[in-house]
């Protein structure tokens, strides 16, 4: 489909229609904290972060995602699913963010279909923003990603001036841009507006890097003292995976609410914490916080191309930012170019 | 103060030279101008790496946790604050004092990273840092940036009460002078003026967006049981899910577990990613405590007069359990 | 993008009724379960060394190998999971009885590779609870309509103690009166009234010293265990694909979603549990 465009003064109206009809998902300010929040209207919604602190992938992987509902009563066991996800609109990720929806599709799309994820993200119209703005920690364009293009979303806006460029990228971009056909206007010179604006943002990174080289030489680290070495100033904490847009790993618990009903429901859980991999008897195949943060790293720059075929890693740099000793995923990169594997 | 770098690395190096330590801990530059990070310096030649600025934010005490059951000797590097968390694990019998050297790094305040990266140059290399009134100037190779101290430090070193390391075998440079602290508990009794109902709310708020890392428990100096409550599976004190009840309970049990042994080094607050005000839950109890029972700052006095863990025979009242 | 129109959400147990319990050992018990849906446990078909995860609702859920085989579950219409109780979960199933309500999902993981093993002699290398998930392998290979197809079948098992060893009817009664079957018992130290083998297992497998000639050996025990009887199969000339053997690690889900049983980018929960050896030497040593 042709490329629209979006008057910025029209953004709002947009959006209160939305939520007239969608859950609408949107990035506001808690106290200073950006994060993604179900809305019912667009007020109060925040156009000018460059990323949130938490990633959306609390919209399809909710941090606590109840399973199913249970009863034991009387000796039976009575199970239901839980209530029904409504359709809803996810406005104003980045196309960091939206790479790493593809890869976490990946994950819960695979051997065996995980219907909690794959339900919440059929039912997501995703409408993405292109950035401006880099943080000194972004590093997309190290790891292949783009500031300005994001396959996988269904409509990516482009700040072009006056107006966005709406790049319509699926059928339910499609879909979506003809139910609000009165919010959008056909395309008239924008686009080469947005190759000036592409040239802009990429001029802005601080971080250039590229993972040339990088897979090939983990394949070979998994013995090499870098990890020690690294490993010692990691407090052990969630803090880098819980912020991680591809981080994935869960526990399953039950909550009993009275002896006889409850839920069972599934929740973050951090590779990075030593009760993780700590069996019943005790014992513990990553036992100390070498073992620990190296298998994050390989899992985000290794593991992740050898399972999935593509990287974990997609260059947001909320682990950069948000990490409390500045263990940061860009400096492992450039290390391990520069490391002698053979140590 | 790159004179102050240069002694820091003389002395480590000294240290490690002599080998009367196993490493030394310390800060180097991070992986952005604005920050540092911890540093673990193992030869005179790592120690070439180490720096003392006003971007050590972070506590480096609690790494002795990780070696408090091996037979090494370790040098730390500590500010003011963090020389309070040498005492709370002497305290706590975490660590023995003649297993660490303590590095003393007198202290006119640490820079937020968060709010200078807005007036730094991301591209620009940071080389010194002056003092020149009121004001810190940040030089680098892109231009000077002068900046105000009450505006650019971090709220906790506005109201510092230790600029000079209480506990330390070498200090590095003279003894200093802070700027004049306001009252340390100014942002408590804001939150004592509102109502039940209104405190709930805001604590309820910022619960609510918490996202159970841990960050500001383990980087926490007091927090050194060798398995925290929240980390047992049976029983299992804690439920996983993330809510507002579970959350709470975290929070809330923290905060007495921590009660009358917070160094009030205001690491909690600082390194969480929610940036939930955690200190001012701490210093609540902290300013309780110093009402009810005439206590100095916990890890200040070199004997440990913590009132809640500790019991006297003439203790008024019985011991309840 | 990806789409799951009605697809199975694998992740629902199935309710089932514990129909028999059998103290194994005093921190075993073998559990034989019955899918309150008929219709489940007519389609519930595990191959021998797959797992299942095995709930009980409202307090939690573990990964639990499947310890019998197909020809007897179809046979008798219920399957048999024998637990050790380690932790939480397991010494809440100790406490039930027969009639109480389970729920089960699966089966789950690679099993054991009983194709490539046909017209081949087995060795079996249990210690402690390590035989359950052989167990449903020998159960296969043994039982009438499979036994033709296989060679000779050693079994060598090995546990602290008399009181500790797992089934003691297949070991001492229902095994050895099978064709061409040898049972060999070891326990790790001498008491009254044991006159069979003591010492460790290993040490065991060295003195039997079965050739390598056209066998497979299927190990699963104690890391430990494990450990030593691999150094003992390759001194007595095994190859690395002639060793399987089974791996446990705490698993969630199951399904290779929840991350923690990654040895490097390998599931233990779907790329193993079974694994030979030579796979195992491909992966980093973090089991």
């Amino acid at each position: 489909m042709a490329n629209k465009t979006l008057k910025k003064d029209q953004v709002v109206s947009l959006l209160n229609k939305v939520a007239a009809t969608y859950q609408l998902i949107a990035p506001v300010a808690d106290d200073s904290v950006v994060m993604f929040k179900p809305l019912s209207s667009a007020e109060g919604v925040v156009f000018d972060y460059v990323n949130s602190v938490l990633p959306p992938k609390d919209y399809f992987f909710p941090q606590t995602e109840q399973m199913f509902k249970f009863s034991t009563r009387n000796n039976q066991i009575v199970i239901n699913p839980p209530d029904p996800v409504k359709e809803r609109v996810l406005f104003g990720i980045r196309p960091c963010d939206v790479q790493s929806i593809i890869a976490m599709d990946k994950v819960f799309d695979r051997e065996y279909k995980d219907t909690y994820y794959l339900d919440k993200r059929a039912k997501t119209t995703i409408i993405a923003v292109s950035c401006t703005e880099p943080l000194p920690t972004c590093f997309c364009t190290s790891v292949g990603g783009s500031p300005t293009s994001a396959p996988g979303a269904d409509l990516l806006l482009t700040d072009v001036g006056d107006v966005y460029l709406v790049e319509v990228l699926s059928e339910k971009g499609e879909a979506f841009v003809q139910k609000f056909s009165e919010f959008f206007g056909n395309e008239n010179g924008e686009g080469a507006k947005k190759a000036e604006v592409e040239k802009a943002v990429a001029a802005k990174f601080v971080r250039t890097t590229s993972l040339e080289g990088v897979k090939a030489k983990l394949d070979n680290m998994f013995e090499h003292p870098y990890w020690e070495r690294l490993a010692r100033k990691c407090l052990g904490c969630a803090c880098c995976t819980y912020v991680c847009p591809t981080c994935h790993c869960f526990d399953i618990c039950d909550f009993n609410s009275n002896g006889f009903e409850g839920e069972r429901f599934r929740c973050w859980d951090s590779c990075m914490f030593a009760d993780y991999t700590r069996m019943a008897g005790g014992h513990n195949p990553r036992p100390t916080k070498k073992e620990r943060v190296r298998n994050r790293f390989l899992h985000k720059l290794k593991y992740s191309w050898d399972r999935y075929g593509l990287g974990h890693c997609v260059g947001c740099g909320r682990c950069s930012r948000e990490c409390p000793v500045n263990l940061d995923i860009y400096t492992v990169i450039s290390d391990v170019k520069e490391v002698d594997a053979n140590v | 103060m790159r004179g102050l770098s240069e002694q820091l690395r003389n002395t480590a190096k000294e240290l490690l030279r002599e080998k009367k330590v196993d490493f030394v801990i310390g800060y180097a530059p991070g992986s952005v101008n604005v920050k540092t990070t911890p540093y673990f310096a193992f030869t005179p030649e790592e120690a070439e790496n180490l720096v003392w600025n006003p971007l050590c934010a972070n506590i480096l005490v609690t790494y002795l946790l990780d070696y408090r059951y091996d037979d090494v000797k370790v040098a730390v590097a500590v500010k003011g604050c963090d020389a309070r968390a040498i005492n709370r694990l002497i305290h706590d019998r975490q660590l023995k004092r003649d297993k660490v050297v303590v590095i003393g790094l007198p202290c006119r305040g640490i820079l937020d990273a968060d709010k200078i990266a807005a007036k730094i140059d991301p591209r620009a290399t940071i080389t010194d840092f002056e003092y020149a009134g009121d004001n810190i100037v940040v030089k680098t190779d892109k231009g000077d940036v002068s900046l105000n101290r009450k505006e650019y430090l971090l709220n906790k070193c506005l109201v510092c009460e230790d600029h000079n390391p209480i506990v330390a075998d070498i200090v590095i440079g003279e003894p200093v002078q802070g700027i004049a602290a306001e009252d340390n508990f100014a942002e408590v009794k804001q939150l004592e003026a509102l109502s039940p109902a209104e405190r709930d709310a805001y604590w309820e708020k910022q619960f609510n967006r918490c996202i159970r890392c841990y960050a500001c428990r383990n980087i926490c100096p007091a927090c050194n049981c060798k398995e925290c409550c929240f980390d047992q599976a049976e029983p299992q004190w804690l439920g996983k899910a993330n809510n507002s009840a579970e959350n709470h309970v975290f929070h809330l049990t923290r905060a007495m577990h921590v009660a009358g042994r917070c160094i009030d080094c205001g690491e909690c607050d600082r390194i969480c990613p929610m940036d939930i005000p955690l200190r001012k839950l701490n210093k609540k109890i902290l300013k309780d405590m110093k009402e009810l029972f005439g206590i100095d700052t916990p890890g200040k006095k070199t004997e440990d007069d913590n009132p809640i863990g500790s019991y006297r025979l003439d203790d008024p009242d019985e011991f309840n359990y | 993008m990806p789409m799951c129109d009605n697809c199975q959400n694998p992740l629902i147990p199935h309710p089932a009724t514990i129909t028999k319990i059998i103290d194994e050992t005093p921190d075993v018990k073998t559990f034989q379960v019955v899918f309150d849906d008929p219709e489940i446990q007519k389609n519930f078909r595990p191959k021998p060394g797959q797992v299942a995860q095995f709930s009980v609702i409202g307090v939690g859920e573990a990964t639990i190998s499947i310890t019998s085989a197909l020809p007897r579950i179809i046979k008798e219409n219920m399957v048999e999971f024998s637990i050790k109780k380690v932790g939480r979960l397991t010494t809440v199933i100790h406490e039930l009885e027969v009639g109480s309500k389970v729920a089960i999902r699966g089966p789950y993981g690679t099993h054991f590779p009983y194709e490539m093993m046909k017209g081949k002699d087995l060795l079996f290398i249990g210690g402690g609870i390590g035989l359950a998930p052989l167990r449903s392998l020998i159960d296969f290979v043994l039982d009438e309509e499979n036994r033709d197809q296989y060679g000779k079948v050693d079994i060598i098992y090995g546990a602290r103690s008399k009181a500790d060893l797992c089934f003691k009817y297949d070991l001492f009664d229902r095994w050895p009166k099978c064709k061409d079957t040898n049972v060999y018992v070891t326990i790790d130290r001498e008491e009254p009234g044991w006159d069979g083998h003591v010492g460790f297992v290993p040490s065991y497998l060295e003195e039997l010293n079965p050739s390598p000639e056209n066998r497979v050996a299927i190990t699963c025990g104690p890391p430990i265990m494990i450990k030593f009887v691999l150094q003992g199969l390759e001194k007595m000339g095994y190859k690395d694909d002639q060793v399987i053997t089974t791996l446990e690690l705490k698993m969630k889900c199951g399904i290779g979603k929840c991350g923690r049983c990654n040895i490097g980018y390998k599931y233990v929960c779907v790329d193993g549990p079974v694994f030979s050896l030579a796979q195992l030497r491909e992966l980093p040593p973090e089991f």
